[in-house]
């Protein structure tokens, strides 16, 4: 907006190394040294407890990751990464007892209260179905007791050290653990279903993520269930050069339904962190899934130093008829962020959304969007995206949408809208259609502009100031995607977004 | 091109390389535009693009360039009928620019081989860009073209056209233009050839234009290639101050086909059009791709794409538009629009903005689908029968294209054609 030149200044001014969750939490650490290797892998599964076959798993996919290149086409720049010089390998000390949150380190209750997480599970493992508080975050957290509660597995560096609701969860037949977990005790959900939607092959992060990822959550919702709660993990990097390598795979089975959350933080430091999850979902015949994240990791300090990769494999397989697998981002923070949750459509009827806001400022990069892969007959799919740039950032919105040959009657409709503010920001649309098949009918639509100069007229002719005008247009831009998030996430990711633009949207 | 080195080269690549090798005493060119068929000629030895080239991705070069005809094949012995009447012909016949040519006043016409010699050309010639495939073996190759110079404020009566014609065989030729400030012209760029014996053949042709402050320019490409034919073409373009440019492209033809329209404003107030028809048939391969760098502030551009894919035809496009930081108050807007008859057939888009400036606006959208249904009952529910209606659903969704051209003459020329290409693959 090159009319406000006070707003561009006070974008340049934010205090982007202000991070809100920049505190390091001292705990002790057990672990591997650095670097990669068979035996750092062989360490990784020992200590773990992981059958024969898991280890065999792992080392398959370390033999074929040092046969990949790192991809170079996304629109990022970073120093190159040296992947021997990072902890593969990092859990906190004094693991506690999975069964009560009164035996978890102390330390670690502090860090989630620092983060002012809208969970209270404390307070709803001591019974307590509604707090008495009369303060801001209290509201939030009503907000949970109201839609219902909140289960949670918390990983904190690598390891899932808290387990909660999971009797309940049990109840309904729901199985919500660690990965690892998941490995020692249904190994034979696991086996069949691990590496079916990303494959030990699938590309460098993901094959890196398969031989070496420490944590992550597992979700089974069985034939005909609804899952009686929404789910949700909190990722938190921790430890200093700590890579984090989540694997998390949720299968809903005929007919069943769950609503993940996943949200994240990280503390301030100015080496780069690398953080490579995959995320397989799986759902079979009339199934949904439904997937939400906020990401506000740390995108570094006002010279771009510091911050988080986020290089990350999502990708969800409908693979029943008339299953829905729908996914919904906010992504705020990381230094570089390289992210395409995708939707493999392979059921008849079956349907994929993504709604996504990345928000970038100051030196991030975001390079993210979608493949909606269309295999089965009378598929559908919906794309929205809203990328806003300020600062010095480059924000890339990339997408695939395919119709294969015998995918008859397959329906997408895509739009990226970008806004941009400041004139050192970039905003980038790369899309690509790809139609095999006569009957699909595609639409793609995307713009870029920055506000209009009459919109803010119209807001402020009604004795509204700027700033908030601004905030109000932004809010209507972003509006699609935030009422697609559960409640309690739409109010932290308006947050989020208000935090991120400080100075320019209010 | 590609960057990574190719473990063994395709059959193609080494009979471009071989053919380099016995052609180049007969290539005409003085030390500097050697020198630069010398560097073409390494760009081609590290390997033609292959998908992993993100430019080619739909269009994997090295893959579907299957082989490489000999030089000479059949001969075509004269011109065609221009499209427009009354238009001065300039004809390349077997990749030989003639030497009787029409005289138009305000219009000086050179043929390429000469400015070769003279290595006047010379700095003209670089690809432009590591992935330039088509440019770097046009710069090898070129033997000849013609070279045509409008003279500032000339407005020209009748229309130029430019024809490529060959039978068979290889040709790379090359078309430079130069208009200048204020002249108004309607140039027609005609690729075609005649079927040969042995059928096969590779043309690689580039123009390059430089359009003069306040000149109007009408550039018409109709590209009616035998279904034998290789045909890597590409038109470079830059746009003067306040001066307008219109690029019309009808790609109704070849077995593989590579369109790049490759444009740059640099001064204020410049406008760009680029409206594209892609009829597909067969089993052909036809790519459209379009790089625009909106370079200063204040300039404009639009392209409007519609293809008809049929039979096992495969069809992309790409359009990027690259708006640079310093080029404030740019309006880009583009749409990619396609019928898709076929179960055999496909069509890849990839419409791309890259953004740099803020106070701008820019749109694009791109649609792949087949006849709707309810025009199709409309029409039928009139008494016309499916067939004629589908007929003229699809003419009218390419037409419209042709019809926003505003010159009478032009529209009837141009669908003319269309009505040719309906009546053989209707």
């Amino acid at each position: 907006m090159p009319a406000v030149q006070e707003t561009i200044d006070r974008v340049r001014k934010i205090d982007v190394d202000q991070y809100k969750y920049g505190f390091q939490t001292e705990i002790e650490m057990d672990k591997a040294p650095k670097g990669l290797s068979e035996d750092i892998i062989r360490f990784i599964s020992a200590k773990k407890d992981e059958p024969d076959w898991m280890l065999e798993w792992r080392l398959g996919a370390y033999r074929r990751w040092l046969t990949l290149e790192e991809p170079t086409w996304a629109r990022v720049h970073y120093p190159k990464i040296d992947f021997q010089d990072i902890y593969y390998y990092a859990a906190p000390k004094s693991t506690p007892g999975p069964k009560s949150l009164s035996e978890v380190d102390p330390e670690l209750i502090k860090v989630y209260e620092k983060l002012g997480i809208p969970l209270k599970e404390q307070e709803i493992l001591a019974g307590v179905q509604k707090p008495a508080v009369a303060d801001e975050e209290a509201e939030i957290g009503d907000n949970v007791y109201k839609s219902g509660r909140v289960a949670v597995d918390a990983v904190f560096d690598s390891v899932s050290v808290v387990t909660t609701f999971k009797e309940e969860l049990a109840k309904a037949g729901v199985i919500f653990c660690s990965i690892s977990e998941a490995i020692r005790e249904h190994p034979e959900l696991v086996k069949k279903y691990l590496g079916s939607v990303v494959p030990t092959s699938d590309n460098f992060y993901a094959t890196l993520n398969s031989a070496v990822f420490t944590d992550g959550s597992f979700v089974f919702v069985p034939k005909g269930v609804r899952c009686p709660m929404e789910l949700s993990t909190y990722f938190r990097i921790n430890e200093k050069n700590t890579g984090q390598f989540e694997r998390t795979l949720i299968i809903a089975e005929e007919g069943a339904y769950v609503s993940y959350l996943e949200g994240c933080t990280a503390p301030q430091r100015d080496e780069n962190q690398l953080h490579a999850a995959v995320v397989e979902l799986i759902a079979l015949d009339d199934a949904e899934i439904k997937y939400s994240t906020v990401q506000n990791w740390y995108p570094g300090d006002a010279e771009g130093k510091g911050g988080i990769y986020n290089f990350v494999t999502k990708r969800g397989d409908c693979r029943g008829d008339r299953s829905k697998i729908s996914w919904t981002q906010v992504e705020t923070g990381s230094a570089i962020t390289w992210k395409y949750p995708s939707c493999i459509l392979r059921g008849d009827d079956s349907s994929g959304e993504f709604y996504s806001i990345a928000v970038s400022n100051g030196y991030q990069q975001v390079d993210s969007g979608t493949k909606m892969i269309h295999l089965g007959k009378n598929t559908s799919s919906r794309v929205i995206s809203k990328g806003i740039a300020a600062g010095f950032s480059q924000n890339t919105y990339r997408g695939q949408v395919s119709a294969h040959r015998k995918a008859t009657n397959a329906r997408n409709f895509t739009n990226c809208d970008s806004l941009l503010i400041g004139d050192q920001c970039g905003a980038h649309t790369v899309p690509y259609m790809e139609a095999k098949n006569a009957t699909a009918k595609f639409e793609h639509e995307a713009t870029t502009s920055k506000i209009s100069e009459d919109q803010k007229f119209y807001v402020m002719q009604r004795g509204i100031p700027e700033e908030e005008a601004i905030a109000l247009i932004v809010n209507g831009f972003v509006k699609d995607v935030i009422q697609q998030l559960p409640m309690e996430f739409a109010v932290e990711a308006q947050k989020l977004i208000g935090i991120s633009l400080e100075g320019s949207v209010g | 091109m590609n960057m990574h080195a190719q473990p063994q080269r395709t059959l193609a690549e080494t009979a471009l390389i071989d053919a380099f090798g016995e052609r180049l005493s007969q290539l005409p060119g003085d030390g500097a535009v050697m020198v630069k068929r010398d560097d073409a000629i390494e760009a081609i030895k590290n390997g033609l693009p292959t998908r992993r080239v993100e430019s080619w991705h739909y269009t994997d070069l090295r893959r579907l360039l299957t082989s490489v005809p000999a030089f000479e094949a059949g001969a075509v012995a004269k011109a065609l009928a221009p499209v427009l009447e009354g238009s001065a012909v300039l004809p390349v016949l077997n990749g030989v620019s003639q030497t009787k040519l029409p005289e138009v006043e305000g219009v000086t016409v050179q043929r390429l081989s000469e400015k070769l010699t003279d290595g006047s050309v010379a700095p003209g010639l670089d690809p432009y860009g590591d992935d330039d495939a088509i440019g770097a073996l046009n710069t090898a190759f070129v033997a000849d073209g013609y070279f045509v110079d409008i003279a500032g404020g000339v407005e020209l009566e009748k229309p130029i056209e430019f024809q490529n014609l060959q039978a068979g065989g290889q040709s790379h030729v090359r078309l430079l233009a130069r208009i200048g400030a204020g002249a108004k012209a309607i140039i027609v760029e005609r690729q075609a050839g005649e079927a040969s014996e042995d059928g096969e053949a590779l043309v690689s042709s580039v123009s390059q234009l430089v359009v003069g402050d306040g000149a109007q320019v009408t550039w018409l490409i109709v590209q009616e290639q035998q279904d034998t034919a290789t045909h890597l073409a590409q038109f470079k373009a830059h746009i003067g101050k306040d001066a307008k440019l219109t690029v019309f492209v009808m790609n109704a033809g070849g077995k593989l086909v590579r369109q790049e329209v490759v444009v740059r404003t640099t001064g204020e107030g410049a406008d760009f059009k680029l409206r594209g028809i892609n009829l597909l048939a067969g089993d052909t391969h036809t790519d459209t791709t379009m790089v625009l760098d909106h370079a200063v502030p204040h300039t404009t551009s639009t392209e409007v794409i519609r293809n008809v894919v049929t039979g096992k035809a495969r069809g992309v496009f790409q359009g990027r538009i690259n708006v640079h930081q310093y080029a404030q108050k740019t309006n880009a807007k583009m749409a990619c629009n396609t019928l898709l008859l076929s179960d055999d057939g496909e069509f890849s888009t990839k419409p791309e903005l890259e953004i740099f400036a803020d106070d701008v606006v820019c749109g694009h959208g791109a649609t792949v689908t087949e006849i709707d249904h309810n025009h199709l009952f409309y029409l039928m529910a009139r008494g016309i029968d499916e067939k004629s209606a589908r007929g003229l659903l699809v003419k009218a969704f390419v037409a419209e294209v042709i019809e926003e051209l505003d010159d009478e003459a032009l529209v009837e020329a141009l669908e003319e054609r269309l009505d040719g290409w309906f009546s053989t693959h209707g």
